[in-house]
Parts: C-alpha cells; sequence; structure tokens
C-alpha cells in the first residue's frame, strides 16, 4: 500500500514537472518571452541566439528536460525577473506566511464543521439540521475573495477596526509583543473568509458520514446493550464517522490552497498567493513555475502526513484481517 | 426486502429535498431568462459610456455606473451570460468527458483501467487552481481559454465517480445473466450499463457547472478572464483594482456581482444536493412512538410471564399510505422458554423485535398495546429507565454480525462496554468478566483482542451472543441469529444458545424464517402472518393439526429428508440415458484465484477455488451439486458458463471442448445452457419490462423479427404459468413479486429452448410458500423438453427430492457423488455425513431438546 502511494507522489511529480516545462516551449510566442520577459522585443536577433545558447534552448528536447530536472531538485528555479532574486528564496520568504492562513483556517474550518455536521445529523430531518443545511449550502456558494472584500468594507473601511493590508505592520520591530498583536490583528479577516466559505465543506462530509454511520447496525446493538445515548453517538457513531471526515480534510488540502491564493490578494497578505498573483501580473513565469510546484509539492506532503496517519484511525488498514 | 421497502416509504417522506429543488430551479430560470433577452432587460450596451464615472444609483442607472461610466445593471445582466455559459459548457465538456473514460475504463478495465485511473489520479492531486493560473497565463486570458483549462481539471473526479458505479453496475446480477446468455461485452454497455448510468450522469453536471462557475469567478477576479466580455468575476476584478470597496462605491459595485454569483451557485447547489445528496432517515435512538403517555391501569403487569406482549400495533405511515406491520398481537414468554416466531419475509415478525426493544426506525411507530417485562411497561417507561432495562434484563441478538459490531473497536472492549453499562465493576473485574463470557461461547482466548473484521462470520456471531449475555438477561430477543451462516456453522451457533439459556434460565423470543430449524427445539411456536400470529403450540402440535391454512401450507411445503422422494424419475429411463453421450462433462476442472493487485507486493496466497473436478450430466436428468458456502459451487457455475476461463482440465457440451470454440461457436452454444441466478431482485434489471426482459437471449443470438419474438415470448410465459396478456408483457419487472420474478427468470431460460438449466439456488431467495411451485414448474420443464438441469444448493432435503443424482463439494473438491438415495443414506464421506446430520427433520426427530423443559 505505501509503495502505490510513494509511486502516486512520484508520478504526479513528474507530471507537475512535465507541466511547467512544457508550458513555455508550447504555449504561443517565442520561449525567449518567458525567460527575460518583455525585454525581448528590443533583443537583436545575434542576442537572442546568444541567450538561446545561454540558456541551452538549442539542446535536443531530452537534454533540456534532464537538466531542468536536474536543476530543480538542486534547488535552482531560476530567477525571478519581479524580484532580482533567485525564485526559490523569494518563495521561502512568502511560504510561512500561506501556511500560517491555511493552517489555522483548517482547524478553524474542520473543527467547526465537524462540531456542526455532527450535530445536524444527531437531530436529522430536525428544523436545526435543515435550517444548518441550507446555510452552510449558502456559505459554500459564495466567492471567498468577494466575503474578504465584504469584510474589508465594514471592518476596515466603514467601522475601521482592523486593517486591510499586509501581514504584519510595517515599522514595528520584529519579536516585539506589538508586533505579534498587529500580525493576530492583520490575519483575523483573511482567516475569517477562508474559514467561512470552508466550513460548508467540511460541514457536508461531517453530516453524512455521521448519518452514515448512525444508520448502521452496530448502532442499533450499542442501544440494545443500554448505552447511554452520548455514548453511542460519539463512542460509536462519531468514532466511526471521523475516518471519512478525516479524508475529507486530506483532500480539502488542495483546494484551501487554491482559495489562500485568491484571498491573499485581496488583503496583499505576503503569501505564495500574492507571489502567484504579482507574478501572473508582471508576467513573471520562473517565479509562477516554482510556486506552482512548491505548491503541489506541499499539498502532496500534507497528502502524505494524512496517509501516515490512517492507520492509527482505522484498525482494518492497520491490521488488514483474515475476511478481507 | 421488506426493510427496502420500508426504506424507501421513509425517503419519500421527506420533502425539505423537493423543496430546495424547487428553489434551486427557480433562481436559476430568473437568471437564465434575464440572461437570454439581456437586451431586452437593460437599455444600454455593455459597453458604452452612458454615464459620469461613479455615477450612483438613480432611476435611469439602476446600479449607478463604474468608473469609465459603464451603466453596471446592464453590466451584470450581460455578466450573467458569460458566468452562465462557461458553466454549463463545462459542465457539457466535463461530464461527457468523465461518461466516455467512466465507460470505457469502468468496462473494459485492466491496464486500460489502470492507466486512466492514475491519470485521473494525478489529475486530482495538483492543486487545481493554482493549475488554472499556471495555464491560465500562458495559454492567454480568454473565454476559450477559461473553458478549456476549468475542464482539463475538472472532468477526474466526475469520472472517478462514474466510473466506480460503472463497475458496481458491471458487477450486477442481469449483467452478469446477460453475458451468460451469450451477450457481447459492446451490447452490455449499450443495453444495460448506459440506460442504468444515465440518471447518475444529471447530479455530476450539476455539480460541476457548480464549481465551473466559482472558478471562473476567481479566475476572472484574478484578471485572467476575457478583458472585453466581462463576467461577473470579471467586474469585480476592476471594482477591486479601483479599490471599489474602500469608497461608497462597494454598495453599487461589490454587492451586486458577488450576490448573483452565490445565488446561481447555490441554485445549483441546491439542486446538485437534492439530486445526489442522500436522503437522510431520522434517527430516534428510543424507537418511535406515535403512542401518547397513558395514565397506568393495573392489569396486573405480565400475569406472572416474563414477558407479555398485549394488543401490539405497529404502522409504517407514509405521505400516501398506512401500513399495519404488526397487528394487534399478544404473546407471552414463560420463566426458561423459548418461543419461535416464524413467517415469511413481511410478515411482521422482525418488527415484533424491535417493537419490544424499541428500536424501530422511522417512520415505524408503535401504534397501541402494552408490552411488559415483569410489572413494568416498556412502553411508559421514560428514556434512562428503558436504559437500564436494554442489556440488563432485555437482551437482543441480532441478524448478521458482520455489520453488527463496531469495526474500530476490539471485541473484548464491546463485550466489556456492556458489562461497565449495567454493573458497578471496575475495569480489571470487568475485563475479566468479558473474557469468561468469550470462553463461554468457545471464542478462543487468543481471538480476544482482535477486531471484528479479524474473525469469521460464526465466531462474530459468537460475540454478540457473549454481549447478549453479558449481565445474565431475564429475556433475549434473537432476530434470525444464523441466517446467512453456514449449515454446519448454524449448528453449532444454535446448539450454544440453547445449552446456555438452559443453564442460566433465560427466556428467549427466536425469531426466524427457517421453520424447519426453530421446531427443532423452540419449545412453542407462532406463526406470523400479514401482521398477525395465525398460530401458536408446541411444534409437534403444529405439525399435526394447524388451525390456520397458512400454517399447515409452511408444514407442507418444505422438503423432509425422510419422507419418500417425491420426484421419482423412472429408473429405466434413466439407464437407457447412460449409454448416450453425455450433455455436459467436467474432466478433472481446476480453477485458482490469484490476488489482483500487481503493485502491492505483500504474499497473498493463491486460492483454488475449483480442483480437478469431473461429472457429467445427460439430457433430462437432475444433477445436484452440494456445497456449503465456499465450497466452489458458484465458481464452478461461472466456469461451466464461460463467465470465467478454466485453468486446467476441460469441459466439454455435448462432446464438444469448450476451450476449443471460437467466440461466435461459444456464444451459439450459449443458447444450449442457461443459467438461471439466485435472486431474482438482482438477476433482472429493475427499469425493463417483461417482454424485454424474456426476448433478451433471442435478440442476443440475432432473432429480430418482431412478430416472432413476440409470440415466442409468450409461449415461453405460458410455459412457466404467468399472464400472456400484452398488459403483463408491458409491466415493468420492479412491480412483480419475488416468485413471478423467478418465473420469469425461467421463462428467459426457455425461451430459447435450451437442453441444459444451470438452475444457482433458484429457490433460496423465496419464501418457503413459493418453492415447492417452482420446482413443479422445472420439474414440467424437464419432462416436456427433457431438459437437464444442474441444480446448485446447499440445501440437502431440497435435493433429495428433486435430484437423481448429487455431487458434494467441499473446499473446491469432489468428496463424494453418486445417486442421491444413496448419498443420503449411506454417505461414506465424513462431510456429507455432517451435511445429513445437519438436516432438522421437525415431524420426525423425536424432540429430545424441545421436551427437556
Amino acid at each position: 500500500m505505501y509503495l502505490r502511494i510513494a509511486a502516486q507522489y512520484v508520478l504526479v511529480l513528474i507530471v507537475t514537472l512535465s507541466i511547467n516545462f512544457a508550458l513555455p516551449r508550447i504555449a504561443p510566442g517565442s520561449p525567449l518571452l518567458y525567460l527575460v520577459g518583455e525585454d525581448v522585443a528590443t533583443m537583436t536577433q545575434a542576442e537572442q541566439d546568444q541567450v538561446l545558447r545561454e540558456f541551452k534552448l538549442d539542446r535536443p528536447i531530452v537534454e533540456q528536460f534532464v537538466n531542468y530536472a536536474v536543476g530543480i531538485v538542486q534547488g535552482d528555479l531560476g530567477v525571478s525577473v519581479r524580484y532580482g532574486m533567485p525564485v526559490w528564496d523569494v518563495l521561502l520568504d512568502h511560504l510561512p506566511w500561506t501556511l500560517l492562513l491555511m493552517g489555522t483556517s483548517l482547524l478553524l474550518s474542520a473543527s467547526a464543521g465537524t462540531v456542526i455536521g455532527v450535530f445536524a445529523a444527531w437531530k436529522q430531518g430536525g428544523k436545526h439540521d435543515i435550517g444548518a443545511l441550507t446555510l452552510v449550502l449558502f456559505l459554500g456558494s459564495i466567492p471567498p475573495f468577494w466575503v474578504a472584500m465584504l469584510l474589508i468594507t465594514f471592518f476596515s473601511a466603514q467601522l475601521g477596526w482592523l486593517p486591510s493590508y499586509g501581514a504584519y505592520a510595517i515599522g514595528v520591530a520584529s519579536g516585539t509583543p506589538e508586533y505579534y498583536v498587529e500580525v493576530v490583528r492583520r490575519m483575523i479577516m483573511p482567516i475569517s473568509a477562508l474559514a467561512l466559505v470552508n466550513t460548508g465543506n467540511m460541514f457536508l462530509t461531517a453530516r453524512s458520514s455521521m448519518a452514515m454511520a448512525l444508520e448502521e447496525d452496530y448502532i442499533m446493538l450499542a442501544h440494545a446493550k443500554g448505552l447511554r445515548e452520548l455514548t453511542v453517538v460519539f463512542k460509536h457513531g462519531f468514532r466511526n464517522a471521523l475516518l471519512p471526515i478525516y479524508t475529507n480534510v486530506m483532500v480539502s488540502m488542495g483546494h484551501l490552497i487554491g482559495g489562500a491564493m485568491v484571498i491573499e490578494t485581496v488583503f496583499s497578505y505576503p503569501g505564495l498567493g500574492s507571489t502567484i498573483y504579482d507574478s501572473v501580473l508582471a508576467r513573471d513565469y520562473n517565479l509562477l513555475q516554482g510556486a506552482f510546484l512548491l505548491v503541489t509539492i506541499s499539498v502532496l506532503a500534507a497528502n502524505f502526513i494524512a496517509d501516515m496517519g490512517y492507520p492509527l484511525l482505522d484498525p482494518r488498514v492497520r491490521r488488514p484481517g483474515v475476511s478481507a | 426486502m421488506a426493510l427496502a421497502i420500508k426504506h424507501s416509504l421513509a425517503t419519500s417522506l421527506n420533502t425539505s429535498h423537493g423543496r430546495l429543488r424547487l428553489v434551486g430551479i427557480l433562481i436559476l430560470t430568473v437568471f437564465i431568462l434575464a440572461a437570454i433577452f439581456a437586451p431586452l432587460t437593460t437599455p444600454y450596451e455593455p459597453s458604452a459610456r452612458v454615464c459620469p464615472s461613479f455615477q450612483t444609483p438613480n432611476s435611469e442607472h439602476l446600479l449607478g455606473c463604474n468608473d469609465v461610466g459603464h451603466d453596471l445593471f446592464t453590466e451584470i445582466v450581460y455578466g450573467a451570460r458569460v458566468s452562465l455559459t462557461i458553466g454549463v459548457v463545462v459542465a457539457i465538456i466535463t461530464t461527457l468527458i468523465a461518461t466516455i473514460v467512466a465507460l470505457v475504463s469502468g468496462f473494459v478495465g485492466g491496464w486500460v483501467d489502470q492507466f486512466f485511473m492514475r491519470i485521473v489520479d494525478v489529475v486530482m492531486a495538483i492543486p487545481f487552481l493554482p493549475l488554472v493560473i499556471v495555464l491560465g497565463v500562458f495559454l492567454g486570458a480568454g473565454l476559450t481559454t477559461q473553458v478549456l483549462v476549468i475542464s482539463l481539471v475538472m472532468w477526474a473526479h466526475p469520472a472517478r465517480e462514474l466510473r466506480s458505479q460503472v463497475l458496481a453496475i458491471r458487477e450486477s446480477g442481469y449483467v452478469e445473466s446477460s453475458l451468460a446468455m451469450g451477450a457481447s461485452q459492446f451490447t452490455v454497455m449499450l443495453r444495460h450499463i448506459l440506460p442504468e448510468i444515465t440518471p447518475l450522469i444529471v447530479p455530476q453536471f450539476v455539480r460541476v457547472a457548480h464549481n465551473a462557475i466559482l472558478i471562473e469567478a476567481a479566475l476572472s477576479f484574478l484578471g485572467l478572464g476575457d478583458p472585453i466580455q466581462k463576467s461577473w468575476g470579471g467586474i469585480l476584478f476592476y471594482a477591486n483594482a479601483r479599490a471599489a470597496f474602500l469608497t461608497g462605491a462597494w454598495s453599487y459595485w461589490v454587492m451586486p456581482p458577488g450576490i448573483c454569483i452565490a445565488l446561481v451557485v447555490v441554485a445549483f447547489a441546491f439542486i446538485g444536493y437534492s439530486l445526489g445528496g442522500k436522503s437522510g432517515q431520522i434517527y430516534y435512538p428510543f424507537g418511535s412512538f406515535t403512542l401518547k403517555r397513558r395514565p397506568s391501569i393495573d392489569t396486573g403487569g405480565a400475569n406472572g410471564r416474563r414477558l407479555q406482549i398485549e394488543q401490539l400495533t405497529t404502522l409504517y405511515s407514509s405521505s400516501n399510505e398506512t401500513i399495519k406491520a404488526v397487528d394487534e398481537v399478544n404473546l407471552g414468554l414463560h420463566d426458561c422458554e423459548i418461543v419461535g416466531i416464524v413467517g415469511e419475509s413481511g410478515s411482521g415478525k422482525s418488527t415484533v423485535a424491535m417493537s419490544v426493544l424499541g428500536l424501530l426506525k422511522y417512520p415505524a411507530a408503535i401504534a397501541s398495546g402494552r408490552i411488559y417485562l415483569g410489572q413494568v411497561d416498556l412502553l411508559d417507561l421514560d428514556k434512562p429507565s428503558l436504559q437500564q432495562v436494554r442489556g440488563k434484563r432485555l437482551a437482543f441478538i441480532p441478524q448478521s454480525a458482520m455489520n453488527t459490531l463496531n469495526p474500530v473497536m476490539t471485541i473484548c472492549d464491546q463485550v466489556q462496554e456492556a458489562i461497565l453499562q449495567q454493573r458497578d465493576l471496575n475495569r480489571d473485574a470487568a475485563e475479566e468478566r468479558a473474557l469468561k463470557l468469550l470462553s463461554m461461547v468457545e471464542l478462543p482466548d487468543e481471538r480476544a483482542q482482535a477486531y471484528p473484521h479479524e474473525l469469521s462470520g460464526g465466531m462474530r456471531q459468537r460475540v454478540v451472543t457473549a454481549i447478549a449475555l453479558a449481565n445474565e438477561p431475564e429475556v433475549i430477543i434473537a432476530d434470525e441469529p444464523t441466517t446467512g451462516l453456514d449449515v454446519l456453522v448454524q449448528k453449532e451457533i444454535i446448539g450454544l444458545l440453547i445449552d446456555l439459556q438452559r443453564r442460566l434460565g433465560i427466556s428467549v423470543m427466536f425469531i426466524t424464517h427457517d421453520l424447519p430449524l426453530v421446531s427443532s427445539f423452540a419449545d412453542r411456536m407462532a406463526v406470523m402472518y400479514q401482521g398477525q400470529i395465525v398460530d401458536i403450540d408446541t411444534p409437534q402440535q403444529l405439525a399435526r393439526s394447524a388451525d390456520h391454512a397458512h400454517t399447515r401450507d409452511l408444514f407442507e411445503n418444505f422438503p423432509r429428508l425422510q419422507a419418500p422422494k417425491r420426484w421419482q424419475r423412472s429408473d429405466a429411463n434413466g439407464n437407457t440415458m447412460r449409454e448416450l453421450a453425455p450433455l455436459l462433462q467436467l474432466t478433472n476442472v481446476s480453477k485458482t484465484f490469484h490476488s489482483r493487485r500487481r503493485l502491492d507486493f505483500k504474499p497473498v496466497a493463491p486460492i483454488r477455488a475449483v480442483n480437478q473436478v469431473s461429472f457429467k450430466i445427460f439430457a433430462g436428468e437432475v444433477v445436484g451439486l452440494i456445497g456449503g458456502s465456499g465450497s466452489g459451487k458458484t465458481t464452478l457455475a461461472r466456469l461451466m458458463m464461460g463467465l470465467i476461463d478454466v485453468d486446467e482440465g476441460e469441459i466439454s457440451f455435448d462432446r464438444r471442448e469448450m476451450h476449443n470454440l471460437v467466440r461466435a461457436e461459444r456464444r451459439a452454444m450459449l443458447k444450449d445452457v442457461h443459467m438461471v441466478f439466485q435472486d431474482p431482485y438482482q438477476s433482472m434489471r429493475n427499469g425493463m419490462r417483461v417482454r424485454d426482459i424474456v426476448a433478451e437471449p433471442l435478440r442476443i443470438h440475432g432473432l429480430r423479427d418482431a412478430a416472432e419474438i413476440e409470440q415466442r415470448v409468450t409461449t415461453a410465459l405460458g410455459e412457466v404459468q404467468l399472464p400472456q396478456s400484452r398488459q403483463f408483457l408491458a409491466r415493468r419487472i420492479s412491480e412483480l413479486s419475488g416468485g413471478q420474478r423467478q418465473r420469469v427468470a425461467f421463462a428467459r431460460a426457455v425461451v430459447t429452448n435450451p437442453r441444459l438449466i444451470i438452475a444457482d439456488e433458484p429457490t433460496s431467495m423465496l419464501d418457503v410458500s413459493l418453492r415447492m411451485g417452482l420446482l413443479q414448474l422445472m420439474e414440467s420443464l424437464r419432462a416436456n423438453h427433457n431438459v437437464g438441469y444442474l441444480f446448485i444448493t446447499h440445501d440437502l432435503a431440497l435435493a433429495r427430492h428433486f435430484c437423481d443424482r448429487l455431487v458434494v463439494l467441499q473446499h473446491g473438491t469432489v468428496v463424494e457423488s453418486g445417486r442421491t438415495e444413496q448419498v443420503i443414506h449411506q454417505p461414506a464421506h465424513p462431510y456429507t455425513r455432517a451435511l445429513v446430520n445437519a438436516v432438522v427433520d421437525p415431524a420426525f426427530t423425536e424432540p429430545e431438546l424441545a421436551q427437556q423443559a
């Protein structure tokens, strides 16, 4: 099983690399455009050939790919045109902020969605359940960036409570208590926007997993044993519903990072999302590809950790049975 | 089956789904109409400068204007065109790709499937928004790019969902029977899989449209939309770029597009949820009561009985009808007594059990009656008191222990939990007692820390029994506790249960459809029919003289091992048959299954399902293939039908070896050999009409003449004694009862005039009262057309009456074969002897067990 997962990851990486490698070469326009930016228009033919040789773009395609892959393994993602520094360094500067946003909002939305979903399933068909369901379907239908714009409108522009810009206060020394207060103040809105919208997804999974668990025969037997209602619902129902919920959290990592990217642009939050947005505006192709690769690797890493944790939750995976 | 009907009743009651869908459709219609008639609903051109920058809303410009003087209301209405078009176009492309991939992948299987599924995995593992952005940037902004890239990332999920549906359908009984009739893969795909998958495509379509509109909004918001034809996301992009949300413009520039997106998406979400979402049951932990609390009238409690049910009525109510599942039932249980409740499916026997336990599921509800346990009426108890009764005084042994144990707890913990709930013990003492209980049900000590999936079905049933005994209850209610277990295991479990019941002095209500089984040990037996108890007495008395016709029916209709053989076919005829060549001959046939996963390096021992099997069937002869579950009976049938290939040995039909036949010859051969499957609810697709089902083999074998098809179908229906009217031919199979369905299955078998019918447990899913009728039908087909039968069954008594010769199979090997009387009366192999001994024959077994009480 582990071998299968590992093979899967390698395959995803190869495909991601191939997309990155192939795009500048098959997209309309000269690959030079993607290497040196708009300056290519002012270059002479001799200069262009010079650059092509420099970047070994005149070599056979296979050799180019090998060189490219080797470069990436060595941490060479090229130079960012916009920042004028190695792409890798730019990304490392921004990654922690995205992780902070993602991690916190995932934690919030997963726990809120699970709690509400489990209770909705328990009180299935009741007024509260239908209400929660409708509300959640509606929340999940709102574009996250729009929620972000509204939050800024109210809490920054109208009420003036929270700053709408950046991740930390400029001019406040890093490490001081004020610095952290400012960081937290600037986290509140992006995280709320993300968590609000993602809670829906978590709620739906939690509700349907829990509803399914509650219909199982072992719940009936648990009642027949005379167990208290709470014991039945949590020890038997929720414990089993946890498995699909956990899987969903792991799968939603990829979706969440997409949401985080758009949110960051609204708040000019200095994470990977803003980096990608900036590189889109500046047509900074190296940076864009590097960010894409890094995001993919992060998602794979998160999935890997989740996969490794799964056997702890499910004895059927931990100890495959005789009659499987 | 009864449960399925109850379930569908329950779900149709839940109308909140219907309401959600209606709201969704309404919202969508408004937006679609507005988008289509955009030029009529708006007075301006979307790209015309018609007012000053940042004009606030007024009567001429409902939503004001943006920074360059475009009318925002106009932009929104035209934006609907872009957003909806992208959503719908992407949904069409995506569902189309997904359906094709799912059909090809799911049906062709093998490396094609592996290949597609790896691609799906990869697409799903890459975070899709970054991928879409990267692709969008390189391919240039525009509508086509958006449609292309969004489709590219979105087809994978529906493809995987639909593929798993295709796989499920492919495994279904009706596909297998179609293949067994000689249909080609392509025919099956067209005739069965496509019609079955179509309704499942719609929710996928809705879901994709829902996501596509959200992704499009995000892309356009990042500036990757078409700069000329602005979608809602595009409008927000410009609003964001001009920081409209920091100025007063937010109310008319930022709010409306966002609300539009949210409304359209939520409309899709509502529709999608109502189509694809599982409509929930209502969860009632204490059973549902329509009964009001009543003042307690002293009727003397249970009248000295342990358990006394008085005038119990339980209803299943739906919006259009109310079914009396239990109709004024009275029943008492004495000390240390076993009362069997026997009945066919739908007779209400399980509902009685659930009513007593307070475990009825919605929409079943007790309407009236009293259930006394000792002096208390269980229906008067509040929740905490009921919890103290359950598991302590009143215990439950459920059916199919497969699903009744919690899969993530060790069995020792589950037994221990039952003890701790009702007794004031510390953990160590409780564990000690749990281990004692497990050894009492003869479960090996070393299995105590096992999880349920690590145990066999029989062992799980023992665990469930241990849980029931945990607190030495006064009454145990056992609902089909051994159904689905192998005959020999079943006998062990029953023996154990009776032994413990006698030792501990427990009263047992034993619910079953198996009359011979329960009459061998019950003190009294209650026969249920249409919700009522029609007879109650000792088994001996009932066997001798029952009041109700249904009871007599039940007793007469099960085969007895000792009674004279019912179908005695002339021996002389048999002898002449021997001189002819056999119709079907198996010579040293073997089949081994290997683990399928190639990337999985764990050594899984290959399973030898069929091992060196040889036997013959002559024309007009009935051969019984006997064996317990897992003995290889069904694999053998599949080998004979060519559904799977033989590893070693050969199967020849009419002196022609099957593996030498080319595909066309093999298909022609399947005209002469037909297989009837065990479950008539699965071997025919529910949406089909009787005519098409019976005509299927004719069409597979190339008959196109409608008049001849009609005529042969009608004749076949006559042979199986079903109506031949046009109305009946046009009826959907789902409207027929189980007995009628199995007759249709036989009509489908005889329509091509086969020479051999392989019948895989054809009567086991039918109620007892229908079984004899079906066997008589099979016999008349045999007599009229000289059809040979291979009769596969685990029911030795039935086989004894119906078969001329028997072949006994154990672990894939033939352990004994010979003439029926000889195998039954002088069994040579210990396994055959065990099987013969396991048959209970109530009228003749002198009741050693039953009379002890």
